[in-house]
């Protein structure tokens, strides 16, 4: 039986999860002008890096599993960055090749490594909480109290911290930033890590309350795309407003059918950007 | 090369293999040894070959809206699909032979591809390319949402095949002779539109929207016939692709996001913008993956055969590939040829860059003579010179 209380409390925690996601994706967008492919890959990265700390490979408890998932999603959107990216990041279309063909890269090495069966990842808490008379699994209300933490702190850094006004500087125009000694390519390197140990946290918290597999990242970076897109591309208060539009409209709908879940954000993604390609907090990009 | 003294006109000189530069030689020599490849491979390369064959036309065309005019598709197994699909599903449910499938797919590719595309043409850049990303998941979606009549992820049956015969080595003969001849004839299209006025359009539209619109002409209607073109191509080969044994219509083979990203790699690899590169690269792309799949070797350490690492292997190959040689494989061996031949021959490099003195290749010499003819008629001058060997390289304006 479907209930409303269920629904809203499913949409919300889903939508802070996504929120996660896209933050990244819009950050690297944002600041380096370039569409990071391989971020799907990085959310992948970062489960079954809590998978291999957690007992796959050392038994670090939930713990490590979190380090884990924070740490190498963070070095490999580095390595990424430094190695590949950083050389052609003039050129739009072979960073998005490139960062896609890192995305099958990864996903192949997963699929190699652990075959197609789902592997499951501890919860960060057991037990279950009853909320507004129905129950929830403990985990779920971790995860988004979480990824609220993490997205609060990220809006203090970014709009308080230096560090954090050299990137929204660089965001804004990059030969303004430079003007003023700020170095963009150290800044993009700071994107890339950030948004590297948001996708990795993402991808635990998804493998916590379903299963890690090597395809997971495939589903959150479609999504990712309707979000940023929705929200204007490169604004991470967009995202974040829409990660609950997207997000709510998937658990609306998957109450409806679960056949339709992942056709409407899609829809909803060719609809803003026929009628309003900017979207809800998009500028003009400036050259 | 001495294009002037011996210029013949018309098409004869254009066929003329002699006169051609030694790019286009070596075009001809490979076209030559496809046409003879039946009877060099064994039978089972027939097949893989067939299947290259296929998807140099995918590539070829992605190559002609998204190398020339820049607007990068990542999507294009939406018309892929959308031909096979269609095709099969006219052949499967009303009966209709194949002669009559493929066109109708070929139309309802291309009027579908209108229909994304010309929208999705008014956005630029990254906001286009997530358009056509999207398209074809979209279209995924549906059919699994309509598995009764789609057959979901699982696909349909076989439709009927256009040749078929009772000994099997003979059918897969004969298929390679059909995918042969649709290469060769998409090719040649492709190459026509590309090397045409409106080729160069397509050029100065990746180069700088702005300036081509600033000149006078209108980017949208090139960009759309573009899209049309290789919605076109691309329907047609996903078309004729279901009515052979090499291919059926399931999302694997014509819809899954790997075919659309396999093609972009295909196209980018060979050279984008070059339609030729594409060709190549797709052929030889397909084949190296095929033939990954049937490597036994075992790595030692990781203890795994090459054959189940084979995507992997494929996508680091991919990987290294594009970053060494971003202007693609095709476009690195012509220049790097070009260079070699020059000093060789001790010919030196103008200052703009070109070769001094200009190149003039058979098909130039060919549109100039044509030209003349017009401008001739056009002034209602009679020929002076109604013979076949006038001098082509006259003073002409």
């Amino acid at each position: 039986m479907v209930d409303v209380a269920t629904l809203a409390v499913n949409s919300v925690i889903i939508s802070a999860l996504y929120a996660l996601v896209a933050i990244g994706f819009t950050l690297i967008f944002g600041v380096g002008g370039v569409l990071n492919l391989s971020h799907g890959a990085t959310i992948t990265l970062g489960a079954f890096a809590a998978y291999y700390a957690s007992g796959g490979i050392v038994e670090a408890g939930v713990g490590g599993a979190v380090l884990a998932a924070i740490v190498v999603p963070a070095l490999f959107s580095a390595v990424v960055y430094k190695g590949l990216i950083e050389r052609i990041q003039d050129q739009p279309i072979m960073v998005m090749i490139l960062t896609l063909v890192v995305a099958i890269a990864v996903e192949q090495v997963f699929l190699v490594a652990e075959g197609t069966q789902p592997k499951s990842i501890p919860s960060l808490l057991d037990g279950t909480v009853a909320l507004g008379g129905s129950k929830f699994q403990t985990n779920l209300l971790v995860v988004f109290a979480l990824s609220w933490v993490i997205i609060a702190a990220l809006f203090y850094t970014i709009n308080n911290t230096e560090t954090g006004k050299a990137i929204l500087a660089t965001s804004m125009t990059t030969k303004g930033a430079a003007l003023v000694g700020i170095e963009s390519d150290r800044v993009n390197l700071y994107t890339w890590v950030v948004a590297g140990a948001l996708a990795g946290v993402a991808g635990l918290f998804l493998g916590s309350f379903q299963t890690a597999n090597f395809a997971m990242g495939r589903g959150p970076l479609m999504l990712s795309f309707a979000i940023v897109v929705i929200g204007g591309i490169g604004s991470v208060k967009g995202s974040l407003v829409g990660a609950y539009v997207i997000g709510t409209a998937e658990v609306l709908t998957g109450a409806v059918s679960t056949r339709l879940t992942g056709l409407v954000p899609l829809l909803l993604l060719i609809l803003v950007l026929l009628v309003k390609p900017e979207g809800l907090f998009g500028r003009e990009l400036a050259e | 090369m001495s294009a002037d003294a011996t210029a013949t006109r018309g098409l004869v000189g254009l066929l003329d293999p002699r006169r051609y530069g030694l790019r286009h030689q070596v075009g001809a020599v490979g076209l030559v040894l496809l046409a003879l490849a039946p009877y060099l491979v064994p039978t089972v390369w027939v097949r893989n070959l067939t299947i290259a064959l296929f998807f140099a036309m995918f590539a070829m065309s992605w190559d002609v809206v998204s190398g020339y005019t820049g607007q990068i598709s990542f999507g294009h197994a939406f018309f892929f699909a959308i031909g096979g699909y269609s095709s099969a599903l006219l052949n499967l449910e009303l009966g209709l032979p194949p002669v009559v499938t493929v066109p109708v797919a070929v139309v309802v590719t291309v009027v579908a591809g209108l229909l994304v595309g010309v929208p999705a043409l008014r956005l630029r850049g990254p906001y286009f390319s997530l358009v056509t990303l999207v398209a074809p998941t979209i279209l995924l979606n549906v059919f699994i949402l309509f598995s009764d009549t789609f057959g979901g992820e699982l696909g349909l049956d076989s439709p009927a095949p256009i040749l078929s015969f009772d000994d099997l080595a003979v059918t897969l003969v004969a298929n390679y002779y059909l995918a042969f001849a649709l290469f060769v004839g998409i090719l040649a299209v492709l190459l026509a539109v590309t090397r045409s006025d409106a080729g160069a359009v397509f050029t100065a539209i990746r180069e700088d929207e702005d300036a081509v619109a600033a000149s006078g002409l209108n980017p949208a209607k090139f960009k759309v016939f573009a899209f049309a073109l290789s919605a076109a191509v691309g329907g047609l080969a996903g078309a004729v692709f279901v009515h052979t044994p090499i291919g059926n219509p399931n999302p694997s083979q014509l819809l899954a996001l790997t075919v659309s990203i396999e093609v972009i790699i295909a196209a980018i690899l060979g050279g984008m913008g070059t339609i030729v590169g594409a060709a190549v690269a797709g052929i030889f792309l397909r084949l190296f993956q095929l033939y990954l799949g049937t490597v036994e070797y075992v790595v030692p350490v990781l203890d795994t055969a090459v054959a189940d690492v084979d995507l992997l292997l494929f996508s680091l190959v991919t990987l290294v590939l594009l970053f060494a040689l971003p202007g693609g494989i095709v476009r690195w061996a012509v220049h790097g040829g070009g260079a070699a031949l020059d000093n060789i021959r001790g010919r030196d490099a103008a200052t703009d860059g070109g070769r001094d003195p200009p190149d003039r290749d058979a098909l130039a010499a060919v549109r100039e003579s044509w030209r003349e003819d017009v401008a001739a008629m056009q002034a209602h001058v009679p020929r002076t010179e109604p013979g076949g060997d006038g001098p082509a390289g006259g003073d002409h304006r």
